[in-house]
């Protein structure tokens, strides 16, 4: 599938590295957080850390705040070592997890703090607050406290005050995580319409997949402390570069294999689950013989009750389970091998009865092009 | 029904308690306090009497317009507000620091600490004041090290001056500032001194504009309880005070056991507890508030 960039995002690829982790390491007592990550982000971009808890990617993001020091490596933004400067010295703002508005001062007065500690002049504070809260829709509310407000206001002060130093990075921390679901979806596109107005560059950490493809440029992958991919949602998605990485974001068949053919335009990779091999339309650097892993995602394959007619990519089962979404339906297949693989077929035709059932004897199938090759 | 019963059951002890060790024994003084001294057993002329079928009240209001009349008594009352005011203050000033210092220590060392605090008040009240004679007096332990320092000449008089009332005010009523503060102060969020050094304010500034605001209601329950019972204090300006130390637990004391006129004695202590409902009120409300919080 081709990767489409909007005008504005290639721009910004073509920006100098604005802020550079380079091998950064930070260990509590003997357990290491972070290993040896190096990461490069571009001026206006929309960074995703996202990884499961305990990844590493809170750690990575307090470095960047201050609140931790890293054990080696060192941070630059616009070419400034930054490592060693208190939270309080740095022009990075973050907006918390749960969001950390003050609770005896009012949101007017949640804003005002930042630009205070800057000394500025009454009048100036004042033109700031008044243009933040009408960026973020809050005017009407700027006398109340934050206990008097509900999530999503709290949500829209949080950003506000962590934007209104004009800060040269603004970091997120589970931005979404205090929100009910159908609030998140709407928050998520006006916060990025609003960082992306203002050409603020800014890192975010997010253990939800969604969110992170939703909202972020680019999206770094963390496991164990560690990095496994970077890349546009697009790419991680489509061109996952690990079996970590695969299985992290969205749902994946996983098929063991052994390189058969090794030819410069097409590779067959024999799999003990198929009865079919498995073709693959293009070359990929491995051996003949090399253990492989074949990734197929549940959308890109196809299910009939019918043998199709190709002679390579198709595997036969038995429908076991049918998980029903409205939208769509994801079959879950049992092979003759006992594998169960996972298909997901759109429901575009309304009460169609010639839909799968429950026990029926099905053929999965999928192109010379659906399958990533996991050579690792 | 049973559950009605049950309801009462459990509301019904503490007002029993309020009753008996409260209402009673204030309504008592305040009968007292509106009859006159007399030389009898009991020392005071009866309220209600009984004679020849004609039931006689006997009020006298004579106490109070008394205690109006003799500038003593209003002085009294006024040194012993500056008195718990000053040593408030000072417990403010040396319990602040201690109670945040431990609320920011790690478990082991915040309960040593507390417990520290805490452990001087197993040991008699009247013994720690006696303590503090011996360490004040002329050949006492501060006296003697100045002394062989060559600092002074003659032993500095610490006892039995106001200076030595503040100081064991202050060593008495101090846990009971430090506690209260504590527990406020223990549960400050982190994230928001986390929020105010990224929104560029250092330690100092985040101390004054985040962690003192906050810790206001702490800060009000532990100085009144220690302002309120201070007001009232007899043991230690009597034993660490001097002649010119002017409390009214002194005066209280000089009424009922020097003067033995009851009458006057109860009018005191009524008058005492009408300055100090003020306070008491305001405690209720940040305890509540206090509570609240939580």
């Amino acid at each position: 599938m081709e990767v489409v960039e909007s005008s504005s995002f290639a721009a910004k690829r073509n920006n100098p590295d604005y802020l550079s982790v380079d091998k950064v390491s930070k260990q509590f007592g003997g357990f290491t957080a972070v290993n040896n990550v190096s990461l490069t982000i571009k001026k206006g971009e929309i960074f995703a850390l996202l990884g499961a808890s305990g990844c590493g990617k809170s750690t990575l993001l307090r470095m960047l705040a201050g609140f931790e020091k890293p054990s080696s490596g060192d941070i630059y933004l616009q070419g400034d070592q930054i490592n060693n400067l208190e939270p309080y010295q740095r022009p990075i703002n973050m907006m918390f997890q749960s969001y950390a508005l003050f609770p005896h001062m009012t949101v007017e007065q949640n804003l005002a703090f930042g630009l205070k500690q800057d000394k500025l002049d009454k009048s100036k504070i004042q033109k700031k607050i008044d243009e933040m809260l009408s960026l973020v829709q809050m005017e009407h509310l700027k006398a109340r406290k934050p206990h008097q407000l509900s999530g999503g206001q709290q949500q829209r002060v949080a950003l506000a005050r962590s934007l209104i130093k004009e800060p040269k990075l603004l970091l997120l921390d589970e931005p979404m995580g205090a929100l009910d679901k159908k609030l998140r979806a709407r928050m998520q596109l006006e916060i990025v319409n609003i960082i992306e107005s203002l050409g603020v560059t800014c890192v975010m950490v997010t253990h939800d997949q969604e969110e992170a493809m939703t909202m972020a440029d680019r999206i770094a992958i963390m496991n164990a402390g560690e990095i496994s991919q970077v890349g546009t949602p697009s790419e991680v998605y489509e061109q996952p570069n690990s079996r970590f990485t695969a299985e992290f974001i969205g749902s994946v068949n996983i098929l063991e294999g052994v390189v058969k053919v090794d030819e410069p335009n097409y590779v067959t990779i024999h799999c003990n689950d198929t009865e079919a091999d498995v073709y693959i339309g293009h070359g990929i650097t491995c051996f003949e013989g090399q253990p492989v892993a074949v990734a197929l995602r549940p959308e890109k394959v196809a299910i009939s009750s019918y043998a199709p007619d190709q002679k390579y990519n198709y595997v036969t089962g038995v429908v076991k389970e049918i998980g029903y979404f409205g939208s769509h339906s994801v079959y879950h297949v049992e092979l003759p091998s006992g594998k169960e693989m996972l298909v997901t077929a759109l429901n575009d035709i309304r009460w169609g009865n010639e839909r799968l059932t429950w026990g029926d004897t099905v053929w999965v199938h999928w192109d010379d092009n659906a399958a990533v090759v996991i050579t690792e | 029904m049973s559950r009605f019963n049950l309801k009462w059951l459990l509301i019904l002890p503490p007002y029993i308690w309020l009753l008996l060790f409260f209402a009673v024994p204030f309504l008592i003084i305040f009968k007292i306090s509106l009859s006159e001294a007399a030389i009898a057993q009991p020392p005071y002329t009866a309220l209600f009497e009984y004679v020849n079928e004609q039931l006689t009240i006997h009020l006298n209001l004579g106490n109070y317009t008394w205690l109006f009349g003799d500038p003593l008594y209003f002085n009294a009352y006024m040194s012993s507000l500056k008195i718990a005011a000053i040593s408030t203050v000072c417990c403010l000033l040396l319990g602040y620091p201690i109670a945040y210092g431990i609320s920011r220590m790690s478990g082991s060392a915040q309960s040593l600490c507390l417990m520290l605090i805490i452990l001087p008040s197993w040991t008699s009240f009247l013994i720690r004041v006696y303590a503090w004679m011996g360490i004040l007096r002329n050949n006492g332990i501060i006296n003697n090290i100045i002394m062989s320092l060559g600092l002074a000449d003659e032993p500095i008089r610490l006892l039995n001056t106001e200076f030595a009332v503040y100081i064991g005010i202050v060593y008495t009523y101090i846990p009971f500032l430090i506690l209260p503060l504590f527990a406020n102060l223990v549960k400050l969020d982190n994230r928001y001194l986390e929020a105010a050094a990224d929104l560029g304010a250092g330690p100092i500034k985040s101390f004054f504009t985040i962690t003192l605001p906050l810790s206001k209601n702490g800060v009000i329950a532990g100085s009144l309880l220690v302002f309120i019972p201070v007001v009232g204090e007899f043991v230690i300006p009597e034993l660490l005070g001097g002649s010119e130390t002017l409390m009214i637990g002194k005066v209280l004391w000089g009424e009922f056991f020097g003067n033995r006129d009851w009458p006057v004695a109860s009018t005191v202590a009524i008058i005492m507890l009408l300055i100090l409902l003020v306070p008491i009120l305001l405690f209720h409300r940040f305890q509540f508030k206090e509570m609240e919080d939580r």
